[in-house]
């Protein structure tokens, strides 16, 4: 674009050339605001509604961008659609370093404006396109409909059709603003405007009431009676496979100490309803043991692996290994209680590794993805897994998201 | 033992090379990895040896913020998960919700969920089979499977406001009742799909391109299919007939009268069959539905708050994908001490190394395309 931003320099001190140069904006704005070709990016609900919007009921077409390319390089308008993740955001300004200018870019969603519904209280999503990437429109929604993303493109547009050489397209400076000061700001904006609204509506409401002194409204207000919904009990569960019962003790049979969890006795009481599965705490020693025993046994057959998850209590975890039975369909949940590790010093706790378990990854392949999960979100190290890498976060992430006593400082607490 | 190092996640293993062994990189933004998944590939020429998937770009951290949310607001959340299903996701929470809470929902409840379920899940389907032809390369069944699905979308619209993030259900009923143009719309729009389904499965199940393309493609044994935890059309396509919705039947699914289809090859073609049947039970249960539909409260009684007496309350729906788990554990209070899903497509993809080594990465492609997966709700 070098020589065509040279022209209006050279051509407006000629005579007549003030229109020549006119005539050359019209031309390039009129190619660029009606063919712009996206990329194709989407990383999550947003992008549905963008695919929506390209296929028959909507027809992108009739706006000129229904090229959707796979390649930034050959794409000229970057249609953010989705959630931007820390972890993404780097891909995601290199695309956009990619796509060749004159280019734009619109911010499809709640997500890319704020960070939506994942504004608040979150440690890994950015709060909006525009710190990261120059953005010309934004469309509000979440996800938009596909209109809204029409009118976006319509107001893009309308933007391109204002450009000319004489002020050449140019990438906008970065807004060098805390995120919470602009919300700050918007807040009193908008309180403000609301005060101008009410006054407005109650001077209108004054006004009507001298007009009209006689007036009533025809509405009442109806309170839904108590006796319209009904209170309904929850129906009785069928019994699936192996009761309650009979899988305790013939876990009882491998190891006689496994215990209920968040029970008293060892007695399984007659009024268990029936869809809740049986849940049974044992030692770390003899986890793999009883898993083995319980997948292996012909009774049992505990043969799929639902999940492993942990839960953090204050002074331990929980790892809870779900699993079930696919013929039968019974199901049980082996828990172990892992202590925190007390040896490690205060201020290390955070980043560190406090628990140990052994891996069931050679019993069931299954387990081996959900235990790197928990290992990256709890800090749980999980003996003989044989890849234990850190699974969501990027391998640099410091902390462990899941534990309560999390900090970090992307997050930003919801106002009460 | 060589000295090299690998990318992370490959396994060291000795492997007879006809050519050079190289290493490719395939998203995270990429037209035909479904969103922001990346896939690293070990390859020997064009055939693949080992697939790494690398997950996290769409990590959203909704576990940890449900943590400080209501459990009503979290139903929102769990729409963003698997956005395709949403209205299956909601019900998934809900269930886990109802358990803790000791209510059930009335009748007409019942069947206004049963019924948006399956609506959810055609959609879904169509979904599939519009990205798996359009990732064989045919952009018209592209164009079809998206065009049926805006039909279901009007219906979403009008019964719950949105068209995709539907946020409809919660604990005891619904939001609101459907509207009285709700089963003369479903009508006619089983009738305008059971006509069209049979141009559509004519023109991908016996189109020989697409045959020669899936056939004996990404076989996935039925013991590997146990053992990596798959479920839904992918553990079915493998011969094990599980689907939660009969073998452990919630809501009204055992009074309805529907089968489960189940093939037996394991390969790309049945798991694109299996999911075609699927979206025919599916007509079969709405039409069901349309008979049966009653009169009466959609919702139980309101609670003033939505307390969950102090446990671990498990739930398990069959979502279009699979097996969906909500894990919900209450101590006190309105909100979750901590909730987690188990989605389905996470566990479906873990057997994708088993069944693309060997195959070109063109078959990769079709290969990821017939596990369906939703990489939001991967990552949450
Ligand atoms: S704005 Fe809403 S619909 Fe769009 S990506 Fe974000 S959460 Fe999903």
């Amino acid at each position: 674009m070098g020589i065509m931003n040279a022209v209006p320099g050279l051509l407006d001190p000629i005579p007549g050339g003030k229109h020549l140069v006119n005539m050359l904006d019209y031309v390039a704005n009129w190619a660029r605001a009606n063919s712009l070709w996206p990329l194709t990016y989407g990383t999550s609900c947003c992008a549905i509604e963008m695919m929506s919007s390209s296929m028959a009921r909507y027809d992108i077409a009739r706006f000129g961008s229904e090229v959707f390319r796979a390649s930034p390089r050959q794409a000229d308008l970057f249609i953010i659609a989705g959630t931007i993740t820390s972890k993404m955001a780097p891909a995601l300004q290199m695309l956009w370093e990619q796509i060749p200018g004159p280019k734009y870019a619109i911010a499809m969603g709640a997500c890319t404006i704020s960070g939506g519904p994942f504004m608040y209280d979150n440690y890994s999503v950015i709060r909006g396109a525009n710190t990261l990437i120059p953005v010309d429109v934004f469309i509000p929604g979440c996800p938009p409909r596909p209109e809204a993303l029409f009118h976006g493109l319509l107001t893009l547009r309308d933007k391109i059709l204002r450009e000319s050489f004489r002020n050449p397209w140019k990438e906008g400076e970065a807004i060098d603003q805390p995120y919470a000061d602009r919300w700050s700001e918007a807040s009193k904006a908008w309180a403000e405007l609301e005060k101008i609204k009410d006054e407005e509506q109650a001077e209108a409401r004054r006004q009507f009431k001298e007009n009209n002194p006689d007036y009533k409204s025809p509405y009442k207000a109806v309170r839904v009676k108590k006796d319209a919904f009904p209170e309904v009990p929850r129906p009785e569960a069928p019994l699936i496979g192996l009761s309650a019962t009979d899988l305790f003790s013939i876990a009882l049979e491998q190891d006689s100490s496994i215990t209920l969890y968040n029970s008293d006795s060892n007695e399984i009481s007659p009024d268990r309803p029936n869809d809740m599965p049986l849940d049974i705490i044992v030692s770390k020693e003899k986890y793999v043991e009883l898993i083995s025993f319980l997948k292996n046994d012909e009774r049992t057959n505990l043969n799929y692996l639902i999940d492993v998850t942990a839960v953090d209590w204050e002074s331990h975890f929980d790892v809870i290994t779900q699993l079930m039975s696919i013929e039968k369909g019974h199901k049980l949940f082996v828990r172990v209680s892992l202590p925190k590790d007390d040896s490690i010093e205060e201020e290390k706790r955070a980043t560190s590794i406090l628990a140990e378990i052994p891996s069931i990854s050679h019993l069931y392949p299954a387990a081996e993805w959900k235990e790197r999960e928990v290992f990256d979100m709890f800090g749980i190290h999980f003996e003989n897994h044989p890849d234990e890498r850190r699974l969501f976060v990027d391998h640099d992430f410091k902390g462990y998201p899941l534990r309560k006593d999390f900090t970090h400082p992307h997050i930003m607490k919801r106002p009460v | 033992m060589s000295l090299r190092r690998l990318p992370p996640g490959f396994r060291e293993e000795n492997i007879d090379l006809d050519t050079e062994e190289f290493f490719v990189n395939m998203g995270p933004q990429h037209p035909s990895t479904h969103g922001a998944l990346r896939l690293a590939l070990r390859l020997d020429g064009e055939t693949i040896i080992e697939v790494v998937p690398h997950f996290g770009y769409i990590h959203r951290g909704i576990e940890k913020q449900a943590e400080s949310m209501s459990y009503l607001q979290y139903i929102a959340l769990s729409d963003r998960q698997d956005y395709l299903t949403a209205i299956q996701n909601n019900w998934g929470v809900c269930l886990a919700l109802e358990k803790g809470l000791g209510i059930g929902v009335p009748e007409r409840g019942e069947y206004i969920r049963v019924m948006l379920a399956e609506l959810g899940r055609i959609a879904s389907h169509l979904v599939f089979y519009a990205c798996f032809g359009g990732d064989l390369g045919g952009q018209t069944a592209l164009l079809f499977g998206f065009k049926e699905r805006e039909m279901i979308h009007d219906i979403l619209d009008e019964v719950t406001g949105s068209r995709l993030t539907t946020n409809f259900f919660r604990p005891g009923g619904s939001v609101h009742d459907v509207p009285d143009t709700f089963i003369p719309r479903v009508t006619s729009f089983l009738k305008h799909l059971e006509k069209t389904m049979v141009d559509y499965e004519r023109f991908l199940s016996t189109n020989i391109i697409v045959l020669e393309r899936t056939k004996g493609i990404g076989i996935l044994s039925k013991e590997d299919a146990i053992a990596y935890g798959c479920s839904g059309p992918v553990l079915r396509a493998s011969g094990v007939s599980y689907d939660v919705r009969k073998n452990d039947p919630y809501g009204i699914y055992s009074q309805l009268d529907f089968n489960v289809p189940v093939t037996y090859n394991g390969d790309t073609y049945d798991r694109y069959v299996v999911r075609i049947a699927e979206i025919h039970e599916s007509i079969k249960i709405l039409r069901q539905c349309i008979k049966q539909f009653p009169e009466g409260p959609y919702r139980g009684q309101e609670k003033a708050s939505i307390r969950l007496k102090p446990g671990s309350y498990y739930s398990a729906t069959e979502t279009a994908k699979g097996l969906y788990a909500t894990y919900v554990v209450a101590v006190s209070g309105d909100k979750p001490y901590r909730i987690h899903t188990r989605g389905p497509s996470f566990a479906n993809l873990a057997a994708l190394n088993t069944m693309v080594q060997g195959h070109k990465i063109s078959d990769l492609v079709s290969i990821l395309a017939t596990l369906d997966p939703v990489i939001p709700e991967i990552d949450r």
